[in-house]
């Protein structure tokens, strides 16, 4: 069994290497490698410039696969160590396949004092997920953030690119699974 | 200290791009705050709406930067008029275009409304927001379109580089720079010029020019606003600082949150590049300068400039010790100066106008102005720009507008989570460097968070320290490690394990984070913390010995607000529960255990419950006060009898003063098995209860059963009799009690100190209440009334005057309607009641020979903010006028008296007691309205509570305080599905019309009780907060 698992899993590999194509170990989406080549042509050869390329990565593919700090490793010449400690210092930088959607509550002092406890609770209730998780079926990403400089609108929330602020009661919650309905991937049914 | 200058040099209001005064354009502010709010929609709307009219190509609509009053966002101005349009709407668009600019009318309903005013205010310079404002920094902000370089230059812009590349050396540029004292506005407050030379002197070349846009402190956008509204303003900065210091490439560090600033300055720079003033031989000067725009990822130790630069080089955002400092060795080890977008920002400006012009703003010390985002428990939120050296208090209350809601005021942090809160009594501190760090907080990079009454200091800085133990770069232990443990001890404070010693430890810890960090952000991280325990250390002492959080906000110390904010801490969901089951008996044994008067406080409780339900932010509050007086009168019938807790014992104590406070008192410990008298002045028990609230909202039967009840405890009462007159505390010592609690009530009207006080129709409102309540009802038919002052008290002495037949009543008060001290309900019901209310007019004079004929009023008008945070009415000379009247009424407020000298009154009428209550003499303690001054009867019975334990346990033990009242807690389930009751309303509540009530010319009680069902309905309005409660820390549902 185990066996015939590995080897499946190589045949998988050897595939998706010669489609340059890579399983990755959450979630099922492919990564396609060639994205990234003209980012690093455009940056490659300028000193300092790791982590605009590590932006735009994180831009293509939503999150930091591993595979793809592998490629840049190689051609910046630098170690896949420092890579990676770079990646993981900076809070922007996400090293696992996130949501549908991603929620970014502020919790900056104006928003704090404004309510965001309460957005918060409400959210972890309905999609059962902290901070910082997110749900089973990658629709949905909960993420904390200090202040995103519209503390007059407090509290605020931005969902996408969307910003919602003056969030009172359950708003915030509606607004959500409204995105989230809105959007959805209909069904094979 | 000098003081903000009366500046000769105003800065120019910006004038609009082309010359012609005629010329109508619509400013619509893009900043984030309003683009999240759809100002670009709007933008569209109004452009479609003018091709509509084809006036397309006649008004110009622009794009503008923020205008900073952001709460009032999106805001739209039409100039050259400068009408201010607040919360304006993309259907708005339509009635602005067709009233405005084709009609010629304003359209009132979006105009800035001033509810201090209580007006619409029309032009953008006259809204009071502005009014202390100096719009230097931002002075293009609002007015020029950041992504046309066109309107820049046209407001001078580029003026200054040009001046700069013909006529002046570099070592000119600095010296100008030196010579206006220009401080880092990156918070550190370091001068510019200084900064600039020493980088200039450094022999290596290349260098660098790099930008700190990496605002990340919590509550602050003071540069994300410059960078969206002015880009091109910090660009010229900048290229000036290369030209000064001889570098030829610039670094803008920005933070990735800020899309729209990256964007816009980006545009401005590929503009720039355009017009020949960025890259090879600028303006044929020979002078090289390049800028690259570089985002950062989300750090905040990033903004440290030698994380900063660490960063730009492609590292981990890690700062290293200086020295070296960048002027020596920073970007790429070369020479750099790192300053923040406003400190370029300035410079253009100071270059064009002067070093002197930039010295004549602000104070000596910090020359020029400051600019801060305003935030938090204030009317008017955003981002400000004013003088270095105006007041705290001024920024507040005159900009800020004030706390919201009447609330009050708590403290106020600058600086964020490396800054400090400064409470009340520091708010005359003028703001700028200096001032503000010798006060102990900072000046910052300009987040100012205002905090009120609900905010809890230890939540608050709790909240600080968890940001620095995310942000802590983890490089060195002292912040990393020291930032982590004191976390832990605020946790254990704010969830109610907080132990004495852990105050001990955070300033352990603090001391050695300042001292041994690597970087300004473990050096800084302790200051929120110790500036809390520095000016509110009370309210860290009542989380770890009370277990209680004054605020009502620390998630595990507050089971519901509703319980936090009674003061008797009553178990309103326990009782809300059991009435939603029918079991209203249970629901007033427990209601009892913490406050013995449900039928009095069911009637005459402000509810401070109400005002802080979790309902009340969904539709509207639970009727608590309601469903407290339908289970008092259910029960009625059945005479209550208090408990006995504790076995008898061989102990008497004397109260004095039967109001609330000393019933509550007497009952408590009575309950524990003392032998407790109690002595009342008057003829009659009760206090205040009795003789200063009026039977109509009082009724008598039910006063004085819920008193008879305390008498059935073994107390008794021993009316009229007079401490001072008819005994002493001396002569009770002799008597044998064994202790004393003096429980007086204020009842001593203050004067209204104005000449013709002595007359005859001078008739003090607790004088009128207290007639009336022993039965001396005055005849007042026919006669013209009027009452001095706006308190409760106020508003019953004129509800009764109107009762007792008056022909007219007025109340006349010298504040605003806003600052009516008196409850709301109350209000309304004595204006109901055809009582006239004269506003802002303050007697100076009682007229007539021997009687009264009336009252010589001057007009008042608001003017600063007093110490009470509210306006203080200024008299408006020559505005008197008279009121004839026969009966003056003052009711400005009361005292507590005493004849007996021994007791030792302070000044102000109140006992200085210690922790237990107790006063100089050996057992004696005082409590209730003589400590706290007037009060209401919950506040009372809440003190009652307190006293009698510290009572309890000082005769027990010998020892004064470390007792605290905690509220017994029941925890009743949940027997029905809150889903249901999602759409259910409030009930309105039954009341004789205002018309039932002057007609019969009796005191018959105004309001009526709710019928059962009814009330059990709204019970299940509740949202149980006590069972999330118990959820949050773990326990079984019941």
């Amino acid at each position: 069994m185990e066996a015939a698992c590995a080897g499946s899993f190589l045949v998988v590999l050897t595939l998706a290497r010669k489609r340059r194509m890579y399983m990755c170990k959450r979630g099922d989406d492919a990564v396609d490698l060639a994205l990234i080549e003209p980012i690093l042509e455009k940056y490659g050869s300028r000193r300092g410039t790791l982590i605009p390329i590590l932006q735009k990565a994180q831009d293509l593919y939503g999150y930091l696969p591993p595979p793809v700090l592998e490629v840049i490793s190689k051609r910046l010449r630098l170690p896949i160590s420092k890579i990676f400690g770079v990646a993981t210092f900076y809070s922007q930088f996400y090293m696992e396949r996130r949501g549908r959607h991603v929620l970014k509550i502020c919790d900056g002092t104006a928003c704090h004092v404004k309510g965001t406890p309460s957005l918060l609770s409400a959210i972890r209730d309905e999609y059962r997920i902290k901070p910082g998780e997110t749900t089973e079926d990658y629709e949905l990403t909960l993420e904390v953030v200090y202040c995103l400089g519209s503390c007059a609108l407090a509290p605020v929330a931005v969902l996408g690119d969307q910003v919602v602020g003056n969030l009172r009661g359950d708003q915030l919650s509606r607004v959500v699974r409204k995105r989230i309905k809105e959007t959805a991937i209909p069904s094979e049914e | 200290m000098r003081m903000a200058k009366q500046a000769g040099t105003r800065p120019q209001k910006a004038q609009p791009v082309v010359e012609d005064s005629n010329h109508k354009w619509i400013a619509v502010c893009r900043g984030t705050g309003c683009v999240s709010s759809e100002s670009p929609r709007i933008h569209q709307a109004l452009i479609d709406e003018l091709a509509a009219h084809n006036l397309d190509g006649k008004v110009e609509v622009r794009r503008t930067g923020c205008f900073g009053f952001c709460s009032q966002g999106p805001i739209v101005v039409i100039h050259p008029e400068e009408t201010f349009y607040t919360h304006v709407k993309p259907e708005d668009a339509k009635e602005i275009v067709a009233t405005h600019l084709v009609g010629g009318q304003r359209v009132a309903r979006l105009l800035y409304f001033d509810p201090s005013q209580n007006a619409h205010i029309e032009k953008w310079s006259e809204i009071g927001f502005y009014g202390k404002q100096q719009r230097v920094l931002l002075r293009n902000c609002g007015i020029v379109d950041p992504e046309n370089i066109q309107h820049y230059i046209d407001q001078g812009g580029y003026k200054a580089l040009k001046q700069v590349l013909a006529k002046m050396t570099p070592e000119q540029v600095i010296e100008e720079i030196n010579q206006a004292g220009l401080r880092g506005r990156g918070g550190g407050g370091f001068n510019a010029g200084v900064k600039w030379s020493l980088a200039r002197k450094t022999q290596s070349w290349p260098k660098y020019v790099v930008c700190n846009a990496d605002e990340g402190d919590p509550g602050a956008f003071m540069d994300r606003s410059v960078l969206e509204g002015d880009p091109s303003s910090v660009i010229e900065g900048m290229i000036i600082a290369g030209y000064a210091i001889g570098a030829q490439e610039g670094n803008i560090y920005c933070r990735a949150e800020y899309p729209l600033a990256i964007e816009r300055l980006k545009i401005a720079i590929a503009q720039a590049q355009e017009l020949d003033f960025l890259g090879q031989n600028i303006l044929g000067s020979g002078f090289d300068f390049e800028i690259f725009v570089r985002e950062g990822a989300g750090a905040f130790v990033c903004g440290e400039e030698t994380a900063l630069i660490a960063s730009i080089e492609g590292d981990r955002g890690q700062p290293r010790p200086r020295p070296p400092y960048p002027a020596a060795s920073g970007l790429w080890n070369q020479p750099s100066n790192v300053n923040n977008v406003k400190t370029y920002a300035y410079t253009p400006k100071i270059i064009c106008e002067g070093a002197e012009w930039f010295r004549s703003l602000g104070t000596e010390g910090s020359p020029g102005t400051a600019v801060f985002a305003l935030t938090g428990m204030v009317n008017r939120t955003g981002l400000i720009e004013v003088p270095m050296g105006i007041t705290l208090r001024d920024i507040i209350y005159d900009v800020g507008g004030g706390v919201p809601d009447g609330r009050k005021f708590k403290a106020v942090q600058t600086g964020g989570p490396l800054g400090g809160c400064l409470p009340e009594d520091y708010l005359d501190v003028p703001v700028d460097f200096d001032s503000l760090n010798a006060a102990g907080a900072v000046m910052g990079s300009g987040g100012m968070i205002v905090a009120d009454e609900t905010t809890c200091m230890v939540e608050f800085s709790k909240y600080f320290m968890r940001f620095v133990t995310e942000e802590s770069c983890g490089k060195c232990p002292p912040c990393r490690i020291g930032s982590t443990r004191m976390l832990e001890c605020l946790e254990r404070i704010t969830s109610g394990d907080g132990k004495p010693e852990d105050l001990d430890e955070i300033r352990y810890l603090a001391k050695g984070m300042q001292q041994g960090s690597l970087c300004g952000l473990g050096q800084l991280a302790p200051a929120p913390v110790l500036s809390a325990l520095r000016h509110f250390e009370g309210e860290f002492w009542a989380h770890i010995h009370e277990g209680r959080c004054p605020s009502a906000s620390c998630e595990m110390l507050v089971r519901a607000p509703c319980v936090s904010a009674c003061p008797a801490g009553v178990d309103v969901p326990a009782y809300l529960a059991l009435v939603a089951q029918g079991r209203h008996a249970e629901g007033l044994a427990i209601h009892r255990k913490s406050n013995p008067f449900p039928s009095i406080c069911g009637r005459v409780c402000p509810a401070f419950c109400e005002r802080r339900c979790r309902r009340g932010q969904i539709d509207e509050s639970i009727a608590i006060r309601q469903v407290k007086r339908f289970m008092a009168d259910e029960s009625s019938s059945e005479p209550w009898t208090p408990p006995r807790m504790a076995p008898k014992k061989d102990a008497s104590i004397a109260v004095i003063g039967s109001g609330p406070c000393g019933l509550t008192a007497a009952l408590r410990l009575a309950q524990n098995g003392y032998d407790v008298t109690v002595f009342e002045r008057m003829s009659q028990p009760g206090g205040m209860m009795t003789y200063g609230i009026p039977a109509y909202r009082l009724p008598r039967e039910e006063l004085f059963a819920e008193i008879d009840y305390i008498r059935r405890a073994g107390v008794e009462i021993r009316c009229g009799q007079e401490l001072g007159s008819d005994f002493t505390i001396k002569s009770l010592q002799e008597d044998g009690f064994k202790a004393i609690i003096l429980a007086l009530g204020a009842h001593q009207s203050r004067s209204l100190g104005i000449p013709g006080e002595d007359k005859k129709g001078v008739y003090h409102g607790v004088q009128l209440l207290r007639d009336i309540a022993e039965g001396r009802i005055p005849n007042l038919s026919g006669r013209r009334v009027v009452v001095v002052g706006a308190g409760d008290t106020a508003m019953d002495a004129a509800r009764s005057a109107m009762r007792l037949g008056a022909k007219e009543v007025s109340i006349v008060y010298r504040r605003s309607r806003e600052q009516v001290p008196a409850q709301d309900e109350e209000f309304i019901a004595t204006e109901q009641e055809g009582v006239r209310i004269h506003l802002l007019a303050n007697p100076v004079m009682i007229m007539g020979d021997e009687s009264v004929t009336g009252v010589r009023l001057q007009r008042q008008e608001l003017g600063d903010f007093d110490s009470s945070g509210r306006r203080r009415p200024v008299p408006v000379p020559g505005s008197e006028y008279d009121m004839p009247c026969d009966l003056l009424i003052p009711a400005i407020g009361q005292i507590t008296w005493v004849e007996d000298e021994s007791v030792g009154m302070s000044r102000k009428g109140s006992f200085q007691v210690g922790e237990a209550f107790e006063i100089d003499i050996p057992g004696v303690f005082a409590a209730g309205d003589a400590v706290s001054g007037p009060a209401t009867v919950v506040q009372s019975v809440a003190h009652g509570n307190e006293v009698a334990i510290t009572v309890d346990t000082w005769l027990k033990t010998g020892k004064l305080g470390g007792v605290y009242y905690h509220p017994e807690r029941h925890d009743i389930p949940q027997l029905f599905n809150i889903d249901d009751y999602a759409d259910a309303s409030r009930p309105r509540v039954k009341m004789l019309t205002p018309e039932e009530r002057i007609n019969r010319q009796d005191f018959t009680e105004v309001e009526a009780c709710l019928d059962e069902d009814v009330i059990r309905e709204e019970c299940k309005r509740c949202l149980r907060c006590d069972m999330e409660w118990l959820e949050r820390i773990g326990e079984p549902m019941p």
